[in-house]
């Protein structure tokens, strides 16, 4: 990772360097072909760059370096400037930019106006774009957008889906490859979506990216090999076979898709001429990258890991080359034959279990087989495999199998998992933690005879985690220890409490004549009730709802406690991850919603509106599985009805303070902005199934709204209930100091803002909807008006005036809407739901 | 002479003609037991031996017999020895399984007809001074190598059968003196190596764990025995699970004879296991053998537990019934690469999970129904003892007290099993022993609650009123007890238990009316605690072997005294006051929770000390008597199995 991360810094065109721009301008421009036309001229220089750069391009013909796109954006442009200009100055091309789009504190808003007249109505631009085709003033104009700095991933994207020309989608193409990786793997499904359902061209522009970014990393090779899977599912099974999608996804699979080979590599380096800071920088990474597996491993005492790490410093040293050794994915190459294979495997044992759970008929029972089958899995951890849903590297050490619990759900058996992981710096050549077993946990009964009875299991954890290393000093004790349970030491026991305990008894006769303490019965009592008050308000456990429990702990009262258990705990990069697993699932829905969440919260962000959501991460694994990120200290307003049996005010009350207090006010307010937020996504996106098992609230007053599995044209089985905009419950106004208060107005208020906002920036939104429509047999796209009505709750034509009467009304009928009862009543029939 | 040949016929019925015609086989040992050389004629006689069918039982009998020509014929019977070890390195099968069986002949044989011979004479007898430690050491290493290959289980099983057979040949075994060289040459990780295999771990049953057991009690007090050693450092979890597993499986067995016949008995009517009705169960003998066989299952567990910290893991993992684990190389295997060939579990949707300590309970409260016979009481005493090490240590408590373990762990089960043997044996012929046990397993209990805080929802008021039925019972049987036993120092015990409640009860009593129900208690039942302070004060200032005893427990009293006559007097105004002849429970605890300012206790000392088990002096004589009537009912199965691993010579007949 560090090292692509190298070769990618320099790229972008806003930032590049100099030195760089030149050298490839310089070099390479002899083969260019010097015909104008933009079709070929974008795609054709690519393969003699390649050719030039790369020598073992006979291998591997698809490879796309970043470098070499990055080249190939430079050369069309620099057409483009040739015809236009008549002038080869790159520098020049920048100057030339720079005027017309003013960067600074303005920047966003020039770039709405910009984009605006190009790219809003697709319609228009489509036209506009095919007149372009033959005005080669048009096209310079759109190249110069495409150059500036304001073009964004969104734009790329939305040019790749929009625009039939292939000289554009193949540009776009190479410079997908100028982005961060962040921000294009936000648009991964609609990338791959468009890979597989639209034509030849947009296939052939988006492969050379994917298949690079594939070689690259383990973890995006799998998440496309999912997601190809999960949105090729819908198309007919013969053409299916035949698919593109389908192809790709077996090569991913097959693991052809490997790092570059080291002596390609090599060559490759050998040969270009890079500037001399790169080779430098790789050089560290490196020795820093071959360092840190020998020094994770050499502790250990297991023969075939060592074994293993001789085996790379063999390899490195063979190697001879020192920027060659140390890459690290020569490493990688060599030790990890079945790269994708583990994590793999683990992914299909979770899905495995969840199958095997549906068929038990009770939760107690799914309960139990969870906790032994996760325990069973444990064998098997650590390894070189992940939580694809967690925002850090990490290897998954152990998954603490007692804490595991399966959710509220009729037929399927969802369930939610707690995993420890070492955080590190890249799963894919980091060194798999050591196993440490188990029982390792209960050190020493010597320490249990140490004279201080009295320390707490906290302090025994903490005086264990100053022993990381185990293995060494093992034999050590327990060598002596046996000793001690053999053969009573009569001076070891001295100085141990059991000695005393052993006279204890007898020594009160002794005791009456030193002088007796005295103790009042009333302050036993007194203590025993002030301690039980102070306890924490928990749920009370309930085997038909275990998840309770579980989800309304603190979690980091969690951590602290499956930290202290774990055998892993003491290790300074050790953390907590949660995850909920669905088999028989399609999260494609939900991964969609996410999407526009995600895109929602940062308009809202950008646009300064105080709006609250809160996106959790979607892992599709295919179309009947997946993962969820869960939402860490929330539990849902079913749970909390039923565990608390008071209405939602009082229940602010009771865990939040009274009305008055600092504590309340600022819960009120994360509620009141909360609301405003889904209000408007359910607004937006018609979420449907709004009962209070999806809806969570969190431990700072922010409900949270879960399940997006109805949503745009899609209902619940088509009963046409939930006719209101959103869910807005008497209880609700209530939190918010009822329909008069300042708060209700703040609420109406923060909506309107928000719509405005995300009206503003219609486009991000409606895009990523429109680019999954293709293709796709999902109930939310049922119908052909969904994208029209999506844009329609838009308003674009309406004054902010008449928005604010659209948000008054939508309020007003929310609340005043029967059907929400009835839906509630209704779940509350059919699925116990309160 | 003419009961050998009876012997040697039998396997051919139909021959008429007994003496003429002999099995080649029995030919055979017979020119071993002559004063010839077999080999010095027919070259290749020991090749031939072993690829004929043992004949177990002539062979033995020919070796009791041997008696007067024991000299002449140790030659050969040590060159039979010794090629039965190098027949156990052969390719073929069927040999090994021979040269196996002949070995168990040739241990068994030698020892039923020397019994009062020395160790050393035997050794002698069957593989010479001088040769002694070199064929020990070729046959252990042998075994080890079947044990650890890749060949069939069935060989596996029947070499875990000889070391049984080796182990069990004399009643005591710290003194079966060939032992020493297994001693020296362990084969403990073979054993384990066994166990921590899935595969193997179903088909050898209890033979691994029992053959541990048994070998970690070879002088056990008297030398550094290698085996507990090193299984007190065994922390490989498949192992140790593969160990746990074999144990909970044997339990569980039984647990369900039990069931199954109580249903059978009882139509039905009793239905859960842990409602105890004293000696109502009677014991047929079918069920007295198996409580025998699970002494030794027993034994492994306590061995385990009390050995093996890391086994208490086990003790409380969750697993289900028929679970398979991964294999120890698979495990290793993970550490560089995930090999995860998901083991797919039976689906059952009835299949129970549970852990072993659920089972153990079970298991316990089943055997304390009925502790009349020897056995069954042994079994008692060893199970109290296995509780009183969990008890005590620190782990095994952490997780019995885990409140946030998802799958409920029955610490209840645990309490109420002791609370249900207080209630239910309170009879002439009084175990002393159990109760005792008994009470100071509640007391390590309390005393982690205490140490840590922990307040278990238990309704401890059931505890409280087993215990004053039980010095109830002490008075009202103290003459007929006191010659057996000494009562004060149980009664000590059981009042330093109320001591703990009354002193330290707010730290883990789980509200604070339980409080106030202890005081109801000790008030209502405040005739025992006056009958008992009168006698012990009687018995202290007499003078006699009991009055040291007996005075602790006058001063254990109290601070039970000061309540009862702090609050008597309270209640009695109370009742003049409001005219009521009887206080309901209500106005009673009305009436202590409104008196407890003025009442004050004495702090004593060291209520939550206790003596830690061990098992070096007190229990050794137990032990070692256990040890023996495991050794000869291990000895007796064996030999029965031995004989039916025919159909093993047949499996290997019809592949080769």
């Amino acid at each position: 990772m560090e090292d692509t991360e190298l070769e990618i810094s320099p790229a972008p065109s806003d930032q590049n360097s100099p030195s760089l721009s030149i050298s490839s301008s310089s070099s390479p421009s002899v083969s260019l072909p010097s015909t104008p036309s933009s079709s070929c001229g974008s795609t054709q220089p690519v393969a003699p760059l390649l050719g030039v750069i790369n020598e073992g391009v006979c291998e591997l013909s698809l490879v796309i370096d970043a470098e070499v796109a990055q080249r190939a954006c430079h050369e069309v442009l620099q057409k483009v400037k040739l015809q236009q200009v008549g002038s080869d100055d790159v520098t020049d091309l920048h100057e030339q930019t720079d005027p017309v789009v003013p960067g600074g504190p303005s920047g966003p808003i020039a770039a709405e106006e910009e984009a605006k007249p190009e790219g809003l109505v697709p319609g228009t631009v489509k036209s506009t774009r095919r007149r372009q085709k033959h005005n080669p003033s048009k096209q310079s104009w759109l190249l110069r957008l495409f150059e500036s700095k304001l073009f964004d991933v969104a734009m790329a994207i939305s040019y790749l889906h929009n625009s039939k020309e292939p000289g554009v989608q193949a540009y776009i193409g190479n410079r997908l490859f100028s982005f961060s990786h962040e921000e294009v793997d936000f648009y991964l499904p609609q990338l791959l979506n468009m890979y597989i359902h639209m034509d030849e061209d947009v296939g052939d522009a988006i492969k050379p990216y994917v298949v690079h970014r594939c070689r690259q990393s383990i973890s995006f090779s799998l998440q496309c090999a999912w997601l190809l899977g999960a949105y090729s599912s819908d198309m007919h099974i013969s053409t299916q076979r035949h698919s593109r999608g389908t192809k790709l996804r077996k090569l991913i699979l097959s693991d052809e898709l490997k790092p570059v080979g080291a002596r390609a590599r090599r060559e490759a380096l050998t040969l270009t001429p890079f500037c001399p800071a790169l080779p430098h920088s790789t050089a560290t990474t490196a020795a820093s990258g071959s360092l840190v597996p020998d020094h994770g491993l050499s502790p250990s005492k297991r023969t075939h890991q060592r074994s293993k790490s001789d085996a790379t410093v063999s390899i490195s040293l063979s190697s001879n080359l020192k920027r060659t050794a140390s890459n690290p994915k020569v490493e990688s190459s060599q030790d990890e034959p079945v790269r994708l294979a583990p994590q793999r495997e683990f992914i299909k044992s979770l899905m495995g279990i969840g199958k095997r759970l549906a068929t038990l008929p009770t939760k107690e029972q799914k309960t139990q087989r969870l906790i032994s089958e996760l325990s069973l899995l444990n064998h098997k951890l650590p390894g070189r495999v992940w939580l694809p849903t967690a925002a850090f590297d990490h290897h998954v050490v152990r998954v603490p199998h007692t804490q595991a619990v399966v959710l509220n759900s009729k037929d399927k058996a969802p369930y939610l998992i707690y995993v420890e992981v070492l955080e590190c710096e890249n799963f894919e050549t980091s060194s798999v933690p050591i196993r440490i077993p188990e029982n390792r946990i209960r050190s020493t009964r010597s320490v249990e005879n140490l004279p201080d009875c009295g320390m707490t299991a906290e302090q025994r954890a903490g005086s264990f985690s100053v022993v990381p290393n185990y293995d060494n000093d093992d034999e050590a004790w327990s060598v002596d220890d046996i000793g001690e349970l053999q053969v009573e030491l009569p001076e070891l026991h001295a100085s141990s409490c059991d000695n005393i305990s052993q006279f204890s008894v007898d020594s009160i006769t002794s005791l009456e004549s030193k002088e007796p303490i005295f103790i009042a019965a009333g302050d036993i009592r007194r203590r025993l009730s002030e301690q039980l008050a102070q306890a924490p308000t928990t749920f009370r456990r309930d085997p038909e709802d275990p998840s309770a429990v579980a989800l309304k702990e603190p979690w980091e009262e969690k951590v602290r406690r499956i930290r202290e258990a774990s055998p892993y705990g003491h290790l300074p990069h050790w953390r907590l991850l949660s995850v909920i697993v669905k088999c028989g699932d399609d999260l494609r829905q939900e991964l969609l919603a996410s999407q526009v969440l995600q895109q929602l919260q940062s308009i809202w962000q950008q646009e300064r509106v105080p709006l609250w959501i809160r996106p959790y991460k979607i892992l599709v694994l295919s179309s009947d599985s997946g993962m969820i990120e869960p939402v860490v200290n929330a539990v849902s307003l079913h749970q909390v009805k039923k565990q608390s049996q008071l209405s939602l005010l009082d229940y602010f009350l009771q865990e939040h303070g009274a009305t008055t207090s600092e504590n309340f006010l600022s819960a009120q307010r994360n509620f009141v902005q909360s609301c405003a937020g889904y209000s408007l996504i359910c607004y937006l996106l018609q979420v449907k199934d709004r009962h209070n098992g999806n809806i969570l609230l969190d431990s700072e007053g922010h409900i949270i709204h879960i399940d997006f599995g109805f949503i745009l044209s899609s209902s619940p089985k088509n009963l046409g209930f939930e006719t209101s905009a959103f869910k807005l419950t008497a209880e609700f106004v209530d939190v918010m100091g009822g329909p008069d208060g300042d708060m209700f107005n703040y609420y109406k208020m923060l909506m309107l803002q928000g719509l405005i906002a995300a009206r503003k920036h219609m486009d991000r939104v409606l895009q990523i909807v429109e680019i999954m429509q293709q293709g796709t047999q999902l109930p939310c796209f049922h119908g052909s008006s969904t994208m029209r009505q999506l844009k329609e709750r838009f308003h674009m034509s309406l004054t902010e005036e008449q928005l604010q009467l659209l948000i008054h009304q939508l309020v007003d009928g929310s609340m005043r809407s029967l059907t929400t009862k009835l839906y509630d009543g209704f779940q509350y029939l059919t699925n116990g739901i309160m | 002479m003419s009961q050998l040949d009876k012997k040697a016929g039998l396997l051919r019925r139909t021959s008429s003609s007994k003496k003429t015609l002999k099995e080649k086989v029995v030919l055979m040992y017979d020119e071993i037991f002559s004063k010839e050389d077999p080999a010095k004629n027919a070259p290749r006689f020991w090749d031939e031996l072993f690829l004929m069918k043992v004949n177990l039982e002539y062979l033995e009998l020919k070796l009791e017999s041997v008696d007067e020509e024991v000299q002449h014929s140790q030659a050969n019977i040590n060159a039979l020895f010794h090629y039965c070890i190098q027949a156990l390195g052969e390719e073929h099968p069927i040999k090994v399984v021979n040269a196996l069986q002949t070995l168990c002949a040739l241990f068994r044989g030698v020892h039923q007809k020397n019994r009062s011979a020395s160790g050393f004479d035997i050794i002698n007898l069957l593989m010479g001074f001088d040769k002694a430690e070199q064929r020990m050491k070729d046959l252990m290493e042998r075994l080890d190598s079947l044990l650890c290959g890749e060949g069939s289980e069935s060989l596996k099983s029947l070499c875990l059968k000889l070391m049984l057979c080796l182990v069990t040949v004399t009643d005591n075994i710290s003194q079966n003196t060939i032992l020493e060289y297994v001693m020296i040459n362990s084969i403990f990780e073979a054993i384990l190596r066994i166990l921590s295999d899935v595969s193997s771990k179903h088909l050898h049953g209890y033979d691994p764990v029992v053959l541990l057991a048994l070998l970690v009690n070879y002088r056990k007090y008297e030398s550094v025995n290698p085996y507990i050693v090193k299984l007190s450092i065994v922390d490989d979890e498949p192992t140790l699970d593969g160990m746990g597993m074999v144990i909970q499986q044997a339990l569980t067995e039984y647990n369900r004879q039990f069931r199954d016949k109580q249903e059978e008995t009882q139509g039905g009517f009793f239905s859960t296991l842990t409602s105890m009705v004293g000696s109502m169960f009677i014991a047929d003998a079918d069920e007295k053998l198996s409580v025998q066989t699970n002494e030794a299952i027993l034994l492994a567990l306590y061995e385990a537990v009390h050995l093996n910290r890391n086994f208490i893991t086990v003790l409380a993992q969750v697993r289900s019934n028929i679970a398979n684990s991964s294999t120890m190389l698979e495990t290793i295997l993970s550490l560089c690469r995930v090999v995860m060939n998901n083991p797919e579990l039976p689906l059952d949707p009835n299949l129970q999970t549970t852990n072993l300590l659920i089972t153990f309970l079970k298991y316990a409260s089943i055997l304390m129904q009925d502790t009349k016979d020897e056995h069954r009481l042994n079994s008692a005493r060893l199970c109290l003892i296995i509780l009183t090490c969990i008890a005590e240590d620190q782990y095994a408590n952490a997780f019995l007290h885990d409140d946030n373990i998802n799958f409920r762990v029955n610490l209840h089960k645990m309490v109420n099993l002791m609370v249900e043997f207080i209630v239910t044996h309170m009879m002439k012929d009084f175990p002393m022993d159990l109760y005792l046990r008994c009470v100071q397993i509640i007391h390590k209990l309390l005393c982690y609650q205490k140490k840590c805080r922990i307040r278990l929802h238990y309704t401890w008021r059931e505890l409280w009123s087993a215990l004053i039925n039980l010095v109830k019972f002490l008075l009202s049987n103290e003459t007929t007890l006191l010659v057996k036993h000494n009562i004060f120092h149980l009664a000590l015990l059981v009042v330093n238990l109320f001591n703990m409640f009354i002193t330290y009860g707010d730290t883990f009593l789980p509200s604070s009316n339980s409080y106030d129900e202890l005081y109801y208690e000790i008030v209502r039942m405040h005739q025992v605690f006056d009958n008992l302070y009168c006698m012990v004060l009687r018995v202290s200032t007499n003078t006699g072997q009991w009055k040291e005893a007996a005075s602790k427990v006058t001063y254990a009293l109290v601070n039970i005294r000061a309540i009862i006559n702090h609050f008597n007097p309270k209640i009695e105004s109370y009742t003049a006051l409001n005219h009521i002849s009887q206080l309901s429970e209500e106005q009673v605890l009305e009436v202590v929770r409104s008196n407890y300012d003025t009442l004050t206790l004495k702090l004593q000392d060291g209520l939550d000390q206790f003596e830690r088990y061990s098992e070096q002096p007190k229990e050794a004589a137990f032990f070692k008597e256990l040890v023996r009537s495991i050794s000869l009912n291990v000895r007796k199965n064996v030999s029965l199995n031995t004989m039916s691993q025919d159909v093993l010579l047949k499996e290997f007949s019809t592949i080769s």
